[in-house]
């Protein structure tokens, strides 16, 4: 029971890892909480959706990357469009325009379709196996190669690519960074371009697992995601994979084990964990920073 | 604060002559009476339509006082606003008057934002935001799903008191409810605690330094915002008369702040003017609907789907106001107030005695610590108000061009 529990919560856990590391990077390159994550992945699921569903219905892997070319998209528009005009204005104000590009995106999809429930296919069929008595399917174990598969680009593109040097530099001193040479105009559009496609990535793999809504991803994901980031500290991307993890783990054992007269037990424990580790370790697990 | 002196010595020295009063207080009559109007010229069930706008007008004001005055965001209003409502639900289901039960709904919601404001007292800037949205989440998931309080999916009835049960009747009791609220957030802005709150949205240290007592008025601030939320939240009970749990929920509370920023935070007229076009917009489209039909993307079976482009169109218009116009509403509003409140239509500070009031000007975009605010002229500069923001009025005009030209790329708010 408690292995199905935290077996559970780790697949979870890869969705808000993933999200995570777009809120990490974002922050890391612009100090921003961007309130958008979440429709990076929402806006790929229907865009895949409808290219796969509607007439003349493309082949579902060339659907799912044209979803993810529009979520990068959309953050590369977002980043030119409200992000790089307010670049100088405090970051409260960034905060607010974000939620208001989720905001919008979200009632865009519901003002366009039915708020009906859809269905994405899964990647490899619908066949249960069971590991240690928790059932699996085969979009788990590609969500969890998805996230290894990530972290490891990640690492070497930040670890031995002059792009990615450049990126983190900017991030730790934007002016000297333009000093020397990096153009942070270019830098801002390909964190934001990531990070988008880190969500886009989150929300395809998260839709096929039940049905998807419009704003499904900032409903249900992008809070649980931010506590995993804040939990692994706002400034580290390995730390946006543990808060991840930890979070989906954490907030499963809290959905199944706080009893159901007290309703709400996962919103309960990500406020708990989020008030714990603000005033024990603002900096987070791995951060340096608060 | 708020009151460049310069602006007050030109209000104070341009006296307008008597036609010019009459023509102001002319004016302003008309406005008044308008208002006062409107429940009764309206069919009933327009009125009731109407009544939505004052309780939001409530709702923004109540915003602005986290946002606007103490430089606070807070995503999770719609937790104060519900615990509002459902606590007057209850009371007055248990007996107790609705006179009684209003204003005890508008202290539990002071008391549930004081809770929120100890943990501001610790948290700031952009963590405080994480904090108030999942505070908004617990209210919405847990609180208002525990059945004894709030009947769960089932609805709460909240029947409105007696003398009142009519729609224009009830407008007419959200009206008075607001006059009030405006008339505190005035004596809040012009005396002692006000200065206060927004001495720390300047400069929480320099604040302690001149004495103010930091934990104290952050902590009234945030209680005074639950409490007025609280109020709101009675009122919306009362108003729809049976309240359900997702009656609350937080696109609720981005579309109310989106609300209070493009009426320009601090202006209490431009948060009345937003709140007014965000809550009508709905009646509004569904009335033009047959000439928005005309446009291509729009087709008849969105009818129904109406209401849910207010959202999008406050997004719009919140990046819009972000980016454009920083102060909203009340910086469009600017030259009527000016001018209501006895000063010229134009702004002395761009039209004219340019030597008086170019220092003035600078010393106010530094962001100054407050001055106290001299006494003959209302005419406050809204846009002051913006979150720790540069970028006032007269942001088009050069000297704050230089000023930001000559301001360094990082300076990271928070």
């Amino acid at each position: 029971m408690i292995f199905t529990s935290i077996l559970n919560g780790l697949i979870t856990g890869t969705i808000y890892g993933l999200v995570a590391l777009g809120l990490v990077l974002v922050y890391k390159g612009a100090r921003v909480f961007n309130f958008a994550q979440g429709e990076f992945g929402t806006v790929a699921v229907f865009v895949a959706w409808i290219l796969h569903t509607e007439p003349p219905g493309l082949p579902m892997l060339v659907a799912l990357l044209l979803g993810l070319a529009a979520a990068t998209l959309m953050g590369l528009l977002v980043e030119r469009v409200v992000v790089r005009p307010l670049s100088q204005k405090p970051r409260v104000i960034l905060l607010v325009a974000t939620a208001g590009v989720a905001v919008g995106s979200i009632y865009l999809q519901l003002l366009l379709g039915e708020a009906e429930a859809r269905v994405l296919p899964r990647l490899g069929g619908d066949r249960v196996f069971f590991v240690l008595n928790a059932a699996l399917i085969w979009q788990n174990i590609i969500m969890i190669l998805a996230l290894v598969v990530i972290g490891v680009a990640l690492y070497l593109f930040f670890s031995r690519t002059a792009l990615g040097l450049a990126v983190l530099a900017s991030s730790q001193d934007n002016l000297a960074s333009q000093l020397s040479g990096v153009s942070t105009r270019r830098v801002s559009s390909l964190v934001w371009g990531l990070a988008a496609f880190l969500g886009g990535m989150a929300g395809l793999l998260q839709a096929p697992l039940s049905v998807f809504t419009p704003g499904f991803m900032t409903t249900t994901v992008l809070f649980p995601a931010f506590t995993g980031a804040v939990l692994g500290g706002m400034t580290s991307l390995p730390g946006a994979f543990v808060g991840g993890l930890g979070v989906g783990v954490l907030s499963q054992l809290g959905a199944d084990y706080i009893p159901e007269t007290i309703p709400g037990g996962r919103e309960l424990v990500l406020f708990a964990l989020l008030l714990l580790v603000l005033s024990v370790r603002p900096q987070g697990l791995l951060g340096k920073e608060a | 604060m708020a009151t460049s002196t310069a602006e007050a010595t030109a209000a104070v020295r341009r006296r307008p002559a008597a036609g010019g009063l009459a023509a102001r207080g002319a004016v302003a009559s008309v406005l008044v009476i308008v208002v006062l109007l409107i429940p009764v010229v309206l069919p009933s069930f327009r009125a009731s339509q109407a009544t939505r706008a004052v309780i939001f007008a409530i709702i923004g004001l109540s915003l602005n006082v986290l946002l606007g005055h103490l430089g606070q965001i807070s995503l999770g209003h719609q937790a104060f606003v519900g615990m509002g409502a459902f606590a007057s639900g209850l009371m007055v289901g248990k007996g107790i008057p609705f006179f009684l039960a209003l204003p005890l709904a508008g202290v539990i919601g002071a008391l549930a934002a004081a809770i929120l404001g100890l943990v501001a007292l610790r948290i700031r800037g952009l963590y405080l935001a994480l904090v108030t949205l999942a505070f908004g989440f617990v209210a919405e998931e847990s609180i208002f799903n525990v059945n004894a309080l709030t009947r769960g999916g089932e609805g709460m009835p909240a029947p409105r008191p007696p003398g009142f049960l009519s729609d224009p009747a009830y407008m007419y009791l959200c009206l008075i409810v607001l006059a009030v609220v405006l008339l505190m957030d005035w004596r809040l802005v012009k005396t002692k605690g006000g200065r206060a709150i927004m001495a720390i949205r300047h400069d929480e240290r320099v604040a302690a330094t001149l004495g103010v007592n930091v934990t104290f008025y952050k902590l009234f601030a945030f209680m005074l915002s639950g409490f007025l939320a609280g109020i709101a939240g009675s009122l919306f009970a009362h108003w729809i008369t049976n309240i359900a749990t997702n009656d609350f929920v937080l696109d609720l509370a981005l579309v109310w702040v989106f609300m209070t920023v493009v009426g320009g935070l601090g202006s209490r007229a431009g948060i009345v003017i937003a709140a007014t076009f965000f809550a009508l917009l709905p009646i509004l489209l569904e009335a033009i609907f047959p000439l928005l039909q005309l446009l291509p993307f729009i087709n008849a079976d969105m009818q129904g789907r109406l209401p849910r482009i207010v959202p999008v169109i406050g997004a719009l218009l919140l990046v819009l106001t972000l980016t454009l116009y920083p102060g909203g509403i009340g910086q469009q509003l600017l030259p009527i107030r000016r001018w209501l409140a006895g000063g010229p239509f134009r702004d002395p500070l761009k039209h004219g005695r340019k030597h008086a009031s170019r220092p003035a000007k600078r010393r106010r975009r530094r962001g100054s610590p407050p001055t106290p605010a001299g006494d003959g002229a209302a005419t406050t500069t809204p846009t002051e108000a913006i979150v720790d923001a540069p970028g006032p009025a007269e942001a088009a005009s050069a000297v704050a061009e230089a000023a930001r030209a000559t301001r360094p790329t990082g300076d990271g708010g928070a």
